[in-house]
């Protein structure tokens, strides 16, 4: 393929776009920013594939008047990726506001962003309601996640405000 | 046979309309979801048999493949669609006051369970995959386990969110790079330009993405992280829907993409491996398992695993393996999650438990039996199948995959047995006693019923399994059957009669074996 | 570790996919299907847009799946958030700071976006536009009330009607073509629906009227998911500000 054209650029771009949103997965702890990465790596993917029908001189696959349809037909770009795009991008709406749902509930419960946190949160509760002891893989002894737990619950108080402002941080970036 | 577009379009009907309903009536609403399952049973029994012989296919909207969507319905897709509503119904949360929102959602999870099987079209099957997805997700951080705190739901569904979002992407890339490199997205169009376009570094990359994709929800190793959580977290019933039916209908996407469009033996060895450390990774948590909802949550990673390694053995012998591990699972699962859901708390909590309930617990048993493979049950059956085929293969990984595999069933006898025998401990004031709901009971007296009535009906449960995977592992029928009504120039193949092959029983191993070689030779020779 | 493991993971996909891209056709696609469906859209759909005729038509089935999914999300986040909430939502007593200009302002655009929405939705089957895109506009036209002034709620009851009754019109339309004893989906089926003249506004069959229901459902699922998620974001922080003043 010809990488020095648009399409080399821009196939560049969706690379990178995907590389970032994954490495933002992995390495954020923030539940948020993971959910923002995957934004980014949902753009990547679909800048990749409306690529896939894209052509050195393309139109855009519309018939402007009824008697050019042979000739316009042989230039336009290839309409299928460009309407897979559309539906990938509804998908990703959609489960984007999902995540946004379910984090502003366990933003409310736990009060913190934080995904280790959370997860550890959410084996002690899982653990207390089974009635059994946490499995290995938290790999923590019991004690200290209850005093971990205890420890949130007093540093509460004072965070009040702060997350106060974190939910409506969140609630405004989707306004916008 | 369009009718059948009606198992897709009549939930979706339902689950919109669900919520305008029950502004004026409640009941009606609620009434007319079970309607609409009635309906969808109905409708595939009214074709049931007519697809035995030759397989259908016909275009949404009327536009012919490649240019349309199409829908193939073979056997395996038929009894599918059989099996999804008549589970969604087993399954449906009748034990708990549920909000209408709630029933629209397992309508949705209908609608997109039967479109992933009955789909013919790549990038279909995804919208219907990304559906499956979302209607889970859902389920999941509503329908919560009783005396679990919602929250737990919503953490196991946000995790299992993020995780299967980032399979889906995956998928849509390993989409682009094959319509990058054919131009199409049918699956009979695929499988045609397959031995060519797709026999090579690249198509097995693409691969590989939609592996991930799809095993994401088929609890394929590395990424079935969400699966003791969300089990955890939600009500026995969604999880036995979920790891009964859901897990099984990825598994059964990527057995048609693999037959159709992805020939090369590394994706194979790929899967084999894959599956390998499933099956040993999924037993050894389970063994360590502290709970019974854990513990069944782990083996159910572990058998999927096993489902895997059948799969991976080529030709139709591995189909056949794989459909019946597979279908075992479908019935044993969820019946044992039914049982588990009256007995949530430590394992040491159910000591003595034969005392107080010994119907419950010989149920168990009975289904602990099947799943480990003790002689007359099917479980029997399914792992003799597969411990048979895998030693003849001459290929040394599937070796390490029979090691493994019987490796994994020592350590699942070693913690069942375990289980066993704090139930019938001998406890002189026992205070363990089961909370089975009525509904639970029934149902999985229901699921041990199908069970034994398949020991007895052995003989057409192996026909009817052998002429599936005869059927589906049969490309150029495939091609055939969607480009019946156009035919291209490329699809001009003799019609072949795959029906002849069908109709002898499983006699011995060395007949299907040489079946399997007579049609690769056929299949060869029309290609050429 | 895991940051090294994820770096690892996606420089290693980057790389997979940029060897891959090197054997594919960037810059000259295949078209294998794509130029059949430029050549043979206008005499079978009639519209002149012809990723309209591929959503709509070709591939009818995907856009009925891309619509099920945003009404699963938007019934997933009613049932996680919970409808109810704006209905226990106490006035504000925040004052209300978003201004004259905005306030006067947002008057204006309604109307004007309201237009633009329904314009792009009724051309979609002829011009850039469609059903989607249309329909976002119209969801914020809806939502811009709600941004501005503090105390102004979209009515959750009217929305899910809507969403509800837009999904099933689609779908209903499909049947209707069963009726006549044609495919699901299938545009054209009587008199009324007829191919037209390409380019012309009443052509495509049913095309018009799918992206219609099409984009109603998306402006109401749109509307009806911001509306929640703000609302909770309201009765959260108005939550956390009363236990405030009573301490």
């Amino acid at each position: 393929m010809n990488m020095t054209g648009v399409e080399g650029i821009v196939l560049l771009g969706a690379i990178g776009l995907i590389m970032i949103g994954l490495a933002g997965l992995f390495m954020s702890n923030n539940v948020f920013r993971m959910v923002l990465a995957l934004v980014i790596l949902e753009s990547g993917a679909n800048l990749f594939l409306i690529l896939a029908g894209f052509h050195g001189l393309g139109i855009a696959p519309i018939f402007l008047s009824n008697h050019a349809i042979s000739d316009a037909g042989h230039m336009m770009n290839d309409p299928i990726p460009q309407a897979l795009v559309l539906t990938a991008i509804v998908i990703g709406v959609g489960v984007q506001a999902l995540a946004l749902a379910l984090i502003l509930k366990i933003k409310a419960h736990y009060n913190t962003l934080d995904m280790s946190e959370i997860r550890q949160q959410m084996e002690y509760d899982l653990a207390k309601n089974n009635d059994v002891t946490l499995p290995a893989s938290a790999q923590s002894p019991d004690s200290l996640v209850r005093s971990k737990v205890i420890c949130q619950a007093e540093q509460t108080q004072p965070d009040h405000i702060q997350a106060k402002a974190d939910v409506q941080q969140i609630g405004g970036s989707v306004n916008g | 046979m369009d009718k059948l577009v009606l198992l897709v379009v009549l939930p979706l009907l339902a689950a919109f309309l669900m919520p305008v309903l029950a502004r004026s009536s409640q009941v009606l609403a609620r009434l007319s979801g079970l309607l609409v399952l009635l309906i969808s049973i109905t409708l595939v029994l009214n074709v049931w048999g007519e697809v035995d012989k030759q397989a259908i296919s016909f275009a949404i909207g009327g536009y012919q493949p490649p240019l349309g969507v199409v829908f193939y319905i073979d056997q395996l897709s038929l009894l599918f669609a059989l099996l999804i509503p008549v589970m969604v119904l087993i399954f449906w949360p009748w034990n708990r006051p549920s909000s209408i929102q709630e029933y629209s959602l397992m309508m949705l999870l209908t609608a997109s369970a039967s479109g992933l099987m009955l789909s013919g079209d790549l990038f279909n099957i995804y919208v219907f995959y990304e559906l499956l997805a979302v209607a889970s997700y859902g389920l999941v951080s509503v329908q919560v386990r009783q005396g679990q705190h919602p929250v737990v739901a919503w953490v196991a569904s946000l995790r299992y969110l993020l995780l299967g979002s980032v399979g889906s992407v995956m998928m849509l890339l390993g989409i682009a790079i094959i319509y990058l490199q054919t131009g199409t997205l049918n699956l009979a169009q695929l499988s045609l330009l397959a031995p060519e376009a797709l026999n090579n570094i690249t198509g097995l990359s693409a691969f590989v993405l939609i592996l991930v994709g799809l095993g994401v929800k088929a609890e394929l190793f590395p990424v079935n992280t969400w699966v003791p959580e969300v089990y955890a977290g939600v009500s026995t019933r969604l999880s036995a829907l979920m790891a009964g039916l859901l897990s099984k209908l990825a598994v059964i996407v990527i057995v048609r993409l693999l037959v159709l469009l992805f020939p090369q033996p590394e994706a194979l060895h790929l899967m084999t491996v894959l599956g390998m450390l499933g099956v040993i990774s999924g037993e050894l948590v389970a063994w360590r398992a502290k709970d019974m909802t854990r513990m069944l949550a782990f083996s159910s990673i572990g058998q999927l695993g096993l489902v895997f390694i059948a799969f991976s053995l080529p030709g139709n012998i591995g189909l056949l393996a794989g459909f019946a591990i597979a279908l075992h699972h479908l019935v044993v699962k969820p019946a044992l999650f039914m049982l588990a859901g009256g007995w949530s708390g430590r394992l040491e909590k159910l000591s003595g438990m034969a005392q107080s309930s010994p119907y419950h617990v010989a149920l168990f048993v009975l289904l602990a039996m099947s799943l480990l493979g003790v002689p007359p049950l099917p479980g029997f059956w399914v792992k003799l199948l597969l411990v048979m085929n895998l030693a003849v293969q001459t290929d040394p990984v599937y070796h390490f995959a029979l090691a493994f595999m019987l490796l994994a069933t020592v350590l699942e006898a070693a913690y069942l047995y375990r289980v066993v025998m704090l139930f019938y401990k001998k406890e002189n004031h026992t205070h363990a006693s089961s909370q089975h709901s009525l509904f639970d009971w029934i149902t999985a007296i229901a699921l041990a019923a199908v069970l034994l009535i398949s020991v007895v009906q052995l003989p057409s449960v192996e026909r009817k399994l052998v002429s599936m995977a005869y059927q589906s592992g049969n490309r150029l029928l495939y091609i055939h059957t969607v480009f019946a009504n156009i035919g291209t120039p490329e699809a001009r193949i003799d019609r072949m009669s795959p029906t002849d092959q069908a109709k002898q029983p499983l006699v011995s191993e060395p007949s299907i074996k040489e079946k399997a070689i007579k049609e690769d030779l056929v299949l060869g020779s029309a290609e050429q | 570790m895991r940051n090294v493991s994820g770096l690892l993971f996606s420089g290693g996909l980057a790389f997979l996919l940029l060897v891959i891209a090197t054997h594919l056709p960037f810059g000259q696609p295949l078209m294998l299907v794509g130029s059949d469906i430029i050549q043979a859209s206008p005499h079978e759909v009639g519209s002149a847009n012809v990723v309209a005729a591929i959503l709509l038509a070709y591939r009818g089935i995907d856009t009925l799946g891309e619509l099920s999914i945003l009404f699963t999300a938007a019934a997933g986040v009613g049932l996680i958030l919970g409808h109810r909430a704006s209905q226990n939502v106490p006035p504000t007593q925040v004052k209300n700071n978003s201004g004259f200009i905005s306030q006067k302002g947002i008057e204006l655009m309604i109307p004007l976006l309201l237009v633009v929405g329904f314009y792009i939705i009724f051309y979609g089957h002829l011009t850039p536009g469609g059903g989607f895109q249309g329909g976002v506009i119209l969801a914020i036209a809806f939502f811009l009330p709600v941004l501005v002034q503090s105390d102004a709620r979209l009515d959750h009851n009217i929305i899910s009607i809507i969403e509800g009754l837009a999904g099933a019109v689609f779908i209903l339309i499909g049947l209707w073509a069963m009726f006549y004893e044609r495919p699901f989906l299938q545009p054209f089926f009587n008199g009324l629906f007829a191919k037209g003249t390409l380019g012309e506004l009443w052509s495509a069959g049913t095309l018009p009227l799918l992206y219609l229901a099409l984009g109603l459902k998306v402006g109401a699922e749109l509307a009806g998911l911001l509306a929640t998620i703000a609302d909770f974001s309201i009765t959260e922080t108005q939550g956390s500000l009363s236990e405030d003043d009573t301490q």
